[in-house]
């Protein structure tokens, strides 16, 4: 083949565009999943020599309370994002495709926590939790609700929740603004069909919309249960994963382990075991709403 | 133009290649490594000292190789594996030293300690440059024990003096409380302000060997000392001693001093540069600060002299492979000197030397030098003190004492056991 040929390819030059893309990916993304689970037999304090400890780090992991309490914590985590961002994604993109007053002021105000970065936000958060300054404790002092105040981030039994609650009011617009993309691609006739049928505002609702949305709320809850795994940054910021590891998560243990106490190998191996569950889960829940979808 | 910089930029190598030759000949070059890059505060003091060093040795040239914190350990460890060590290079001394000293790298300056230069120093800070009882490094910046710092008009106001003991202490703890101010502003998310609390109150009980033992293993961490330590934290806790969810506080967005300046908490145990802190934040109320050293407790074996902090920071040693060593020890004398204590001391770092407190104006400041001096003993924090694996342990521990999640025993045989493994029992 010839220099001409080859440029008259398109094969060819599909494989020359895509290849930066691809060799990112591999770099970046592809190759450092076996790289992690080769350095997941050793000891290693990153700079150091490495040296062998076979299946060590997994035994410790499988015995390690902190890291089952922490996915533990990833769980809820999923369960409360899908509980929560979804249905107020929904109503809000639901109303906001409604033909009512001021619906583009709205979708700029509601959109606004998705443009803020997830350090702002959890310093924001920080000061309303603030149990003698903050907003959220002045506000039940106020209306005279004190036996509600609590210290919202330094109390075990809550924080987890409390740190929790900014992650859902950041990512409700990513989902709400998904959403309102999938509504306006449904056609009209169908409501107009809805109608003729003599359907209320609800039942064009739970007939019409909602089965048009079906495939976009699953890949939302895709997205969801995916981000939620690998959660990392507000919880980092606003506890640290502490009090006493009460809100740590797969992602914040790992980071302590490898950076703060230098532990690259069972860092390492926190991090595979991380990718397996985000992994499995994500296939089982493909699969089973796939089967849905075809019945 | 472009034929005039091609030759002078052949004029300046002729030159420079001549100058190489002359210099080889009788001049000594000494290599330093260290963090002093450009905006570091420290900088231009070290930058006077080679200068200072300079004119009075005109055959010694000292090129001075600056390196970012971080990557300045990496480099300075790769180099040393490497064999290329610098001449003259910095440390932090004790651990950081240690390693370098272990593989023969750092040349003993033992046989260099008259008793003139020796006396320059804190005694507390030079335990920290020496090894085997040989002293490796000297330490050239930044005394910052933590103290107790208050309120005096709170004490006033409430009638209170500083107290001298644990008992006295408790009575200011619940006057306070009496009064609806929170005794101690304190934000312990970041784990290691909450450590201070307990590093004290182990020195108080079992004196500077307690920790010394447990690590050289001829003691534990379950002994005695760190469980009493324990439960008088929880004790405070208790009498409410401590902003409520103190572990939810967060010491790096101000959480804590932010109860002091608004009247809400009346003391305050951190290190020295919380000074800086209330300079910047609250500058018109600077002389409603004070500090005092953490109390005595009864019947306890510390000193309540000793201290808590960082003894002396940024450690200069000479390496084994300097062509001249003499010219190197006598460069750190310049180092240490009294000019550069008063440079140090004008951009307000406390350097470790005795005989510079007449140099400081500001009385704070006078009087953190004044008790760094009158130190029996100054204990490096525990989280630089213990290896990275332990001293997580300490610091997660020493939380959970604070949300009374766990009893004193509990943290003291978690830690023992965290050393047992570390160690290899």
């Amino acid at each position: 083949m010839n220099k001409k040929e080859l440029m008259n390819n398109k094969y060819f030059i599909a494989a020359l565009f895509l290849l930066p893309a691809v060799i990112f990916s591999l770099v970046y993304l592809i190759i450092p999943i076996p790289l992690s689970t080769y350095y997941s037999f050793f000891k290693w304090d990153g700079i150091g020599a490495m040296e062998f400890l076979g299946l060590d780090n997994w035994s410790k992991l499988l015995s390690d309370p902190i890291f089952w309490s922490s996915m533990a914590n990833n769980f809820k985590l999923v369960l409360i994002s899908l509980v929560v961002q979804i249905p107020i994604a929904l109503f809000l993109a639901v109303l906001l495709t409604r033909k009512i007053k001021g619906a583009s002021f709205f979708k700029t105000i509601f959109f606004v926590p998705m443009l803020l970065s997830s350090i702002a936000v959890a310093f924001l958060w920080r000061y309303m939790y603030d149990p003698t300054f903050g907003l959220i404790n002045s506000f039940l002092n106020l209306v005279g609700l004190e036996q509600l105040t609590r210290s919202w981030l330094g109390n075990s039994d809550i924080a987890f929740y409390s740190a929790s609650a900014p992650i859902q009011w950041r990512f409700i617009p990513l989902y709400m603004i998904i959403f309102m993309a999938a509504i306006s691609n449904i056609p009209k006739q169908l409501y107009e069909a809805a109608e003729i049928d003599g359907a209320n505002n609800w039942q064009s609702f739970f007939y019409v919309t909602l089965p048009m949305l079906r495939s976009t709320v699953v890949n939302a809850s895709v997205l969801i249960i995916v981000g939620s795994l690998k959660y990392f940054a507000m919880i980092f910021a606003l506890t640290g994963g502490g009090p006493n590891h009460a809100s740590e998560l797969m992602a914040t243990y790992l980071y302590t382990k490898s950076f703060t106490e230098m532990n690259m190998g069972y860092g390492s191996t926190i991090s595979v075991a991380l990718f397996l569950v985000a992994l499995i889960v994500s296939v089982v829940f493909l699969n089973f709403s796939k089967k849905d979808v075809r019945n | 133009m472009k034929k005039f910089s091609i030759l002078s930029l052949a004029l300046l190598m002729v030159f420079s290649l001549f100058s190489v030759t002359v210099m080889a000949q009788d001049e000594v070059n000494l290599t330093l490594w260290d963090i002093r890059t450009a905006s570091d505060q420290v900088t231009p003091a070290l930058q006077d000292a080679i200068e200072r060093f300079e004119a009075d040795n005109p055959n010694v040239n000292i090129e001075h190789v600056p390196t970012q914190n971080d990557n300045y350990k990496t480099k300075l460890r790769t180099a040393m594996s490497a064999d290329n060590a610098p001449d003259l290079f910095m440390t932090w001394g004790s651990a950081s030293l240690e390693r370098y000293v272990d593989a023969d790298k750092v040349y003993s300056l033992e046989s260099h300690m008259t008793e003139d230069w020796e006396s320059n120093f804190m005694p507390a800070a030079m335990d920290l440059g020496r090894v085997n009882g040989e002293l490796y490094g000297v330490p050239v910046t930044n005394v910052s024990p933590a103290l107790v710092w208050y309120r005096t008009d709170l004490f006033e106001e409430y009638g209170l003096e500083v107290p001298e003991t644990y008992e006295e202490l408790k009575n200011v703890v619940k006057t306070f409380k009496e009064n609806g101010i929170t005794p101690f502003a304190l934000a312990n998310k970041n784990k290691w302000t909450g450590s201070m609390y307990f590093m004290y109150l182990v020195d108080r009980i079992g004196g500077p060997e307690a920790l010394q033992q447990a690590i050289s293993r001829k003691g534990a961490f379950n002994d005695k000392p760190f469980i009493e330590a324990g439960r008088r934290i929880q004790e405070l806790v208790e009498m409410g001693a401590f902003p409520d969810g103190v572990n939810g506080l967060d010491e790096d967005a101000g959480q804590s001093r932010t109860l002091l300046y608004t009247d809400r908490a009346a003391m305050y145990l951190m290190g020295s540069w919380a000074y800086s802190s209330f300079k910047n934040e609250a500058p018109d109320m600077l002389d409603q600060f004070s500090f005092f050293n953490f109390p005595a407790v009864e019947s306890g074996k510390g000193d309540p002299s000793n201290l808590v902090g960082t003894p002396g920071d940024n450690y200069y040693s000479v390496s084994t492979k300097a062509a001249n060593k003499e010219a190197a020890v006598e460069f750190l004398k310049y180092l240490t000197d009294s000019k550069m204590g008063e440079e140090l001391i004008n951009i307000g770092n406390i350097p470790p030397f005795t005989g510079v407190a007449e140099k400081i104006d500001d009385p704070i400041m006078k009087k953190i030098y004044n008790s760094s001096q009158e130190a029996n003993h100054i204990q490096l924090w525990y989280d630089q003190t213990l290896p990275l694996e332990l001293a997580q342990v300490h610091l997660n521990t020493t939380q959970a004492l604070f949300g009374m999640e766990i009893t004193p025993e509990e943290a003291a045989n978690q830690m023992e056991e965290a050393a047992q493994e570390y160690y290899g029992e």
